[in-house]
This record gives C-alpha cells, sequence and structure tokens, in this order.
C-alpha cells in the first residue's frame, strides 16, 4: 500500500509540474482557441465560456479517469488470490449522488449557455453597416447595401505551392468599432459562413435569409471558410475579413464604386430554377 | 492436456457429410438465428474493412495541404460519403443485428427468434440494399458524393446528377426495412419468447438494451425511409418536396436528424450492452446498479429522440434553448452508466483478458467523447465547432470509441461460444495496444485542428492555414490503426487452424448469462437443457453458487439445497 501511495504521489507532482510548466502559455489559457481575444464583441464570452467549461468537465473527467484507474490498480486480482469480492449488487446512496450531482452541473452549464447564446444572437436594432453575403458554389458574393456597391468572388485557385495565396481571395471589409448586420443567403446549396477568429458561422440557405450581428473592434485580417459541404470545391470556398479602419473602409468602397460595381447583387440566378418542373416563379 | 485431448470430440462425427454446395445452400438459406447473426457479423465486418480502406485514403489525402492523392475533389467527396454511410448504415447498426442475433435469443433461453424467415428476409435485405447503395463505385460518375447526411438541395439532382446518388438513396431505404424487419423481431422475441423464470428484471443488460434498440429502430427508420423516398421522388419523377423555396432544405434536416440522432444510440447502446456483460465477468462481481443501468438506457433512448436539432444550431432556425437542455441532460444517464460500470469493478478483483482490456479502453476513450459531447450540446461554443474537426474528432472517439472496442470486446468474449475455440490471448493484446494507441494518434488532435478552423469534408487545405503538423499526425496515427489489424486476422486464422477446442461451457469461469450455461459451440437449438433462472445470473448461480445472490440463494433454499 505505501508503495503504492509513493508511486501515486509521484504521478501527482509529475502532472502538477506538467500543468505548471504548460500553464504559462496563451495558447493554453485561451483553451487552444485562435487568438481572437476582442476581435468581436462577442469573442470574450466565448472563449470565458470555452474555457470555464473546460475546466468543469476535465475535474469531472479527472474523477472518472481517476475512479477507474484506482479501481484497476487496487482491486486487480493478484498472483494466486482465489477468494471472490463481496457481491455489492447497488448502493442507492451512490447511485444517486452520481445522478443529482451530474444534474446540478448540467444545469449550471445550461444557465451559462443560455445568458452567452442569448447575448451572441441579440439582434441589433439600427446597425451601423449593413451587409448582404450570398453563397453560390463555390466563393461568396458580397453587397454592401448602405453604400450600394458589390463584389462578386471567384473561388480559391491554388495547388498548395502558390505564394500569397490569401491576397488573391475575395475580401469582406468592415469599419472597426461599429455594429454590423449580416444578411445571410444563398443562390443554389446550403453554404455556412465562418470566420474562424469570429468563433462563429451561420449556414446560408438558398430561399431563405439569415443574419448575424456583431461589432469587430479589432483591425486585421481574418480568415473566413465555407462550413458546410456544398459539392466538389467545397474546399475552395475561402475568403478574407479585413476590419479597416473607416477611412480604409470608405476608401474601398470607393474603389469599388470606381470599379463599377454599383448595384447590388440578388439571388436571380438561383440555380433551384433548375429543378424537374422549371422555374418556380412560373410556378407560382 | 492429456485430459483435454481424451475428452475431444468431433462435433459432427455424428451428422452425415455434406459437400461443399451444400454448405453453401445451407448458408444462403437458412433461417438459423445463429447463422443469420454469423452473416451480420461477417458482411458487417467486411464492410468495416472497406470503410476503413477509405479512411485510409482520406487521411493519405490530407496528409500534406494540396495533395492530389485522389483523381478528383468529386471522388474525395464520394470517398468520406461512402465512408460514413458503410460505417453507420453498413458496419455499425448490421452489426448491432448480428450481437443481437446470435446472443439475445440464448441469454433469455429461446430456441430462436420469433420470426425466423422475417429475420432472414431483413439480413437479404439489407445485404442487397447495401450493394445497391456502395455499387454506385462502378457507374460512370462514381457514387454518391453529397455527404453521409445528404442535405437538400445539394442531393438533388440539379448539383448531383449522378446515378450513384439514386443507387444511395434506393440502397439504403431497401436497408432500412432490413432493420426495421429486425428491429420487429427482436422486439417480439423479447417479449413472447423467455424462457420460464427470465422475467424482465432478470434479463441480462445486453438483452435489455437489444429491447431498447429495437424500440428506437422502430420510431426512427420509418422517418427515415419516408424521407429517402420522398428524395428518391424528387430525383427521379420530379416531385418538388425537398425543393429550398417551400423550405424543403430545412424540412430534409429535420427528417434526418429524426432518424439520425437515435441512430447515434442505435449503434451505441448494444455496445453499452456488451461491455456491461464484460465487466462484472471479469470484476468477479455482479454489475453495479442493475435497475439504474436499465433505466439509464430507457432515459438515454427517450432523451434521444428529443434532440435531434442539435445538429442544427447553425441554422439558425431552430429553437436553441430546447435543443440544448434536452442535449444536455443526456449527459446525466450516460454518467450513471459511467458511474456503474466503475461500481461494478470497484472492490471487485479485477482481470485483464483481453475482453475486458477491449471494454477498458471503450470506457477511457467514450468519457472523452462524452466530455467534448457536453461541450458540443451548447450552441454558444457550437456556433464555432460545428462542421469543424472538433465535431469529426467528437463522434469518432463515441461511435469508434464505442463500436469497435465493444465489437472487438464481444468478439473476443464470445469467441469460444461462436467456434468452439478460445482467440489467442498474446495477439489480443498486440492487436489492443495497437488499436488504442493509432486511435488516439488519429483522433485526439483532430480536436484541436478543429478549434484552429479546420472545417470537415475540406479535400484540402493551404499550407498558411496551419493544419499540416497536426494532419500529418493523425495521418500517422490512422497508418498504426490500420496496422492494427493484422494481428486480429491473423489470430482468427490461426485459432481457426490451430486452435484447441475448449469443451468448456464457460471457459472464463465466472461468466453470468444463459449462453454460458450450454455448450461451446452454441448447439442447434442453443440448449440441451437450460438450468433453473434463480436471477439475472442464472450461470453463474449453478456455476458458483455460494456466491449468488440473495434471490437465487432463497431459491436455492426453497429447494433445500442450502
Amino acid at each position: 500500500m505505501s508503495n503504492n501511495r509513493r508511486r501515486f504521489s509521484a504521478l501527482a507532482v509529475l502532472s502538477a509540474s506538467a500543468l505548471l510548466l504548460t500553464g504559462c502559455s496563451p495558447e493554453l489559457e485561451r483553451g487552444f482557441l485562435p487568438d481572437a481575444a476582442g476581435v468581436t464583441n462577442h469573442t470574450d464570452r466565448i472563449i470565458g465560456l470555452w474555457t470555464t467549461s473546460w475546466i468543469v468537465l476535465l475535474g469531472v473527467g479527472m474523477v472518472a479517469w481517476g475512479l477507474l484507474a484506482w479501481a484497476l490498480i487496487v482491486y486487480r486480482r493478484r498472483n494466486g488470490n482465489t477468494d471472490m469480492p463481496q457481491q455489492l449488487r447497488y448502493n442507492m446512496p451512490i447511485e444517486t449522488l452520481f445522478t443529482v450531482i451530474p444534474l446540478i452541473l448540467v444545469l449550471g452549464f445550461f444557465a451559462f449557455t443560455a445568458r452567452d447564446m442569448t447575448a451572441i444572437e441579440a439582434k441589433v436594432e439600427n446597425p451601423d453597416v449593413y451587409i448582404e453575403v450570398i453563397g453560390k458554389q463555390w466563393s461568396w458574393d458580397f453587397n454592401y447595401v448602405d453604400e450600394n456597391v458589390f463584389e462578386s468572388g471567384i473561388q480559391a485557385q491554388f495547388t498548395g505551392k502558390e505564394e500569397n495565396i490569401m491576397e488573391t481571395l475575395p475580401t469582406l471589409y468592415l469599419p472597426v468599432g461599429k455594429s454590423v448586420k449580416i444578411d445571410l443567403t444563398s443562390r443554389d446549396v446550403i453554404h455556412s459562413f465562418w470566420v474562424i477568429e469570429f468563433l462563429y458561422k451561420k449556414d446560408m440557405f438558398p430561399g431563405s435569409t439569415n443574419t448575424m450581428y456583431f461589432t469587430p473592434l479589432k483591425e486585421g485580417t481574418y480568415v473566413g471558410k465555407c462550413a458546410e459541404l456544398c459539392g466538389e470545391y467545397h474546399s475552395m470556398m475561402l475568403f478574407n475579413v479585413k476590419v479597416v479602419s473607416q477611412a480604409e473602409y470608405d476608401r474601398q468602397m470607393s474603389l469599388l464604386a470606381a470599379k463599377g460595381n454599383v448595384g447590388l447583387l440578388s439571388t436571380e440566378y438561383d440555380r433551384n430554377q433548375n429543378l424537374p418542373g422549371g422555374d418556380p416563379s412560373i410556378r407560382g | 492436456m492429456a485430459t483435454l485431448s481424451e475428452l475431444k470430440t468431433n462435433p459432427t462425427s455424428f451428422a452425415p457429410k455434406r459437400s461443399k454446395g451444400q454448405i453453401i445452400v445451407d448458408w444462403l438459406t437458412t433461417t438459423d438465428h445463429k447463422k443469420i447473426g454469423y452473416l451480420y457479423l461477417i458482411t458487417s465486418f467486411i464492410y468495416f474493412l472497406i470503410g476503413g480502406v477509405m479512411a485510409l485514403v482520406i487521411r493519405a489525402q490530407l496528409a500534406l495541404p494540396g495533395l492530389e492523392i485522389v483523381a478528383s475533389k468529386e471522388q474525395y467527396n464520394q470517398l468520406f460519403t461512402m465512408h460514413g454511410t458503410i460505417m453507420l448504415l453498413m458496419f455499425a447498426t448490421p452489426l448491432f443485428a448480428g450481437f443481437a442475433n446470435v446472443l439475445m435469443p440464448v441469454q433469455i433461453g429461446a430456441p430462436d427468434v420469433a420470426f425466423p424467415r422475417l429475420n432472414a428476409i431483413a439480413y437479404w435485405l439489407f445485404s442487397f440494399g447495401s450493394l445497391i447503395a456502395v455499387s454506385g463505385f462502378f457507374t460512370p460518375q462514381g457514387a454518391a458524393s453529397f455527404g453521409w447526411f445528404a442535405y437538400a438541395p445539394l442531393s438533388n439532382t440539379t448539383f448531383s446528377p449522378g446515378i450513384g446518388g439514386d443507387l444511395w438513396v434506393f440502397g439504403l431505404a431497401m436497408s432500412g426495412f432490413g432493420t426495421i424487419l429486425g428491429g420487429v423481431n427482436f422486439i417480439t422475441t423479447i417479449i413472447t419468447m423467455r424462457a420460464p423464470g427470465m422475467t424482465m428484471w432478470r434479463m441480462p443488460i445486453f438483452t435489455w438494451n437489444t429491447l431498447v434498440t429495437s424500440i428506437l429502430i422502430i420510431m426512427c427508420f420509418p422517418p427515415l425511409a419516408a424521407a429517402l423516398f420522398a428524395l428518391g421522388a424528387d430525383r427521379r419523377l420530379g416531385a418538388h418536396i425537398f425543393d429550398p423555396e417551400n423550405g424543403g432544405a430545412m424540412l430534409w434536416q429535420h427528417l434526418f436528424w429524426f432518424f439520425g440522432h437515435p441512430e447515434v444510440y442505435i449503434i451505441a447502446l448494444p455496445f453499452f450492452g456488451i461491455v456491461s456483460e464484460i465487466f462484472p465477468v471479469f470484476s468477479r462481481k455482479p454489475i453495479f446498479g442493475y435497475k439504474t443501468l436499465v433505466y439509464a438506457t430507457i432515459a438515454i433512448a427517450a432523451l434521444s429522440m428529443t434532440v435531434w436539432a442539435h445538429h442544427m444550431y447553425v441554422t439558425g432556425q431552430v429553437l436553441l434553448p430546447f435543443f440544448a437542455f434536452t442535449t444536455m441532460l443526456i449527459a446525466v444517464p450516460t454518467g450513471v452508466k459511467i458511474f456503474n460500470w466503475i461500481g461494478t469493478m470497484w472492490k471487485g478483483s479485477v482481470t485483464f483478458e483481453t475482453p475486458m482490456l477491449w471494454s477498458l479502453g471503450f470506457l477511457v476513450s467514450f468519457v472523452f467523447g462524452g466530455l467534448t459531447g457536453v461541450i458540443l450540446a451548447s450552441p454558444a461554443l457550437d456556433f464555432h465547432l460545428s462542421d469543424s474537426y472538433f465535431v469529426v474528432a467528437h463522434f469518432h472517439y463515441v461511435v469508434f470509441g464505442t463500436v469497435v472496442f465493444a465489437m472487438f470486446a464481444g468478439f473476443y468474449f464470445w469467441w469460444p461460444k461462436f467456434t468452439g475455440k478460445m482467440l489467442n490471448e498474446r495477439l489480443g493484446k498486440i492487436h489492443f495496444w495497437l488499436l488504442f494507441i493509432g486511435f488516439h494518434v488519429t483522433f485526439l488532435i483532430q480536436h484541436w485542428l478543429g478549434v484552429i478552423g479546420m472545417p470537415r469534408r475540406y479535400a484540402t487545405y493551404l499550407p498558411e492555414d496551419g493544419f499540416t503538423e497536426m494532419n500529418l499526425l493523425s495521418t500517422a496515427g490512422a497508418a498504426i490503426l490500420a496496422l492494427s489489424m493484422i494481428p486480429f486476422l491473423f489470430n482468427v486464422w490461426i485459432t481457426q487452424r490451430n486452435g484447441v477446442k475448449t469443451e468448456l461451457k464457460d471457459p472464463w469461469g465466472y461468466g453470468r448469462s444463459l449462453e454460458w450455461a450450454t455448450e461451446s459451440p452454441f448447439p442447434r437449438h442453443n440448449f440441451h437443457s437450460i438450468p433453473r433462472i434463480r436471477s439475472e445470473s442464472p450461470a453463474f448461480d449453478l456455476n458458483h453458487p455460494e456466491y449468488a445472490s440473495p434471490e437465487a440463494k432463497a431459491s436455492y433454499a426453497k429447494e433445500g439445497r442450502v
């Protein structure tokens, strides 16, 4: 027994020092999420929920794995042992305990989840910036509704050897510190609009519109990807989001206008009209 | 050894010798629940190997950015679509039917299932349906490529015109009928064919889980069949059921996940049942909290019908709080099961034969899959993680961790009952450790991949994404995983060739349910005689009367045998 105990304390010291050594890294502090702190008005909240949840869950996991390891080590059948253990069948107090405690944990987790998802999904009544994004196989159309300009993206072209491929991707510009409303829709199959460092995605459905609200708080270039299988070149449906100063944003808008990208794109090229039976508008 | 070889008899010596042709006809026309069960087990294991090879190609393609291991991204999409379809519907689900067919009738002391011919029809519907679904690979445009959940409108003919899609839809519909009929058969058998004394509260946990799983099947496979026929009508007859402009895209997702989530439990519960049979035997204690475990299973099944839209949080069109709450609630009965299993080992006398090793491998992996499941239940976190490799990692921990580990646990455990010979323990342990290490190397790292932003179902990625090292590690793990099949296949072969017949009804020594009270391998009608059933552990009561349950001891006392 004392031998066992020595082994256990050695293990405990080892794992504690491992935790201390890695504890300094910022990756661990944000639970290995991308460096998203302060990127939008929602990301800090998500990182907080993520790390707290993991601490509690790993605690629960450690209890389960620890009890299991204890049972396997301490109650292993020794060589030459021929007798039988006590044939314990149930123990209501303990069984009640391991039903009620998880239930309490779950209720707590739900409360925090409910609080945070309500905040993330909250509607913003008068957003500063109103954008429409239309997904298409396999790129993105961006409508800057307030400025009445648009950008029509094409799918990423790469074989894995190009330099600066990120520069060639379609880019959505957003002014920093302004509240944003984005309407999401599609003109063929379902896509999903995922900006990784925003820690948020939402699906784009043909025939209906989804909306997301947020305020970008930190200037920078962020990676965006389609997250719902949309056909052969799903993995080429990439984009950038550039959060820039208001002056730079205005400059980009006038550049688009100068290029002749005036007006807004619509879903009139929706390929679902090609379904057998023809144009749905004719069908009524 | 001398006594063993003296005892050795040839079980077929009294039967007339049969030609190869007669044996084949016998297997093709059999209505014996055990043979049909073996057909299910063999067929599903072959599909496991096929699906596994597809996974290896997928992992090879992702090892480095920009690779072109497969000729086109369309082919890559076919590979992961069919990998998912095969593993869920041609491996895991029929594997349940296999174990349930072979074992459940023996565990309740019945000579066969209630409807033996329906049983055969169910197998052949599954078998031909699956062949039809995978035959898409032999058509010019290839197999279905719209993902195993076939979201509309990607799965209609505008976006997926190939005949492979039609074969997938109608093949799965056909195979689904086999599964439904199998479920009906199992329920009827358990309700009507239990031996005298085998009350519901004396059924082994595996039989309980077979019952609950079968009830889930008849609740959720019919909606899938309806959805598949509707999709088939859209594709072949120009119906407009899943048109986006009348909400068809969401309708499909609801119908699919109304099947799809309970399906996850259909392939989990029976395998929980398998490990629930194994832990007591190698801990030399009865299962801890038998009734709690049964109620937990029923609670999981009931809740699993109410959580389907947690696959659809990011659609922005479902009631988030309801589905988040019910999903989180499932953690409670699942946790109860985990603690019951640990309680079974607690203060026991634990040994580590291969079936136990595999069951422990399941438990260690499944706990982690459960934790990530709780994370994903929270919409606030799922918005980031949905459709990323975090989800891929999560469901491989729960599904691979459950089905594959418990399958091998069951194989090593019941092999002497199937064939009369014990698999080699040493090879079994090599097999276990290779697979355990390979599994965790492959899938643990995928959690990190998903968290830093790798979406699932991407045929390739950019060097700038920073996914390369993690993908390379995952691919290396997959190679170890694949290697682990070699000791197993060798083990099966060498045991068949050189293995010694056990001659023992219960070669593990502490078997509890009825299958350990009959000969190995099973006789034609399962029992020559059935011991009196005095508790939920009739074989154990018989072989270890001094350690029998109070219930059984009271019964012995009544007979004046104390």
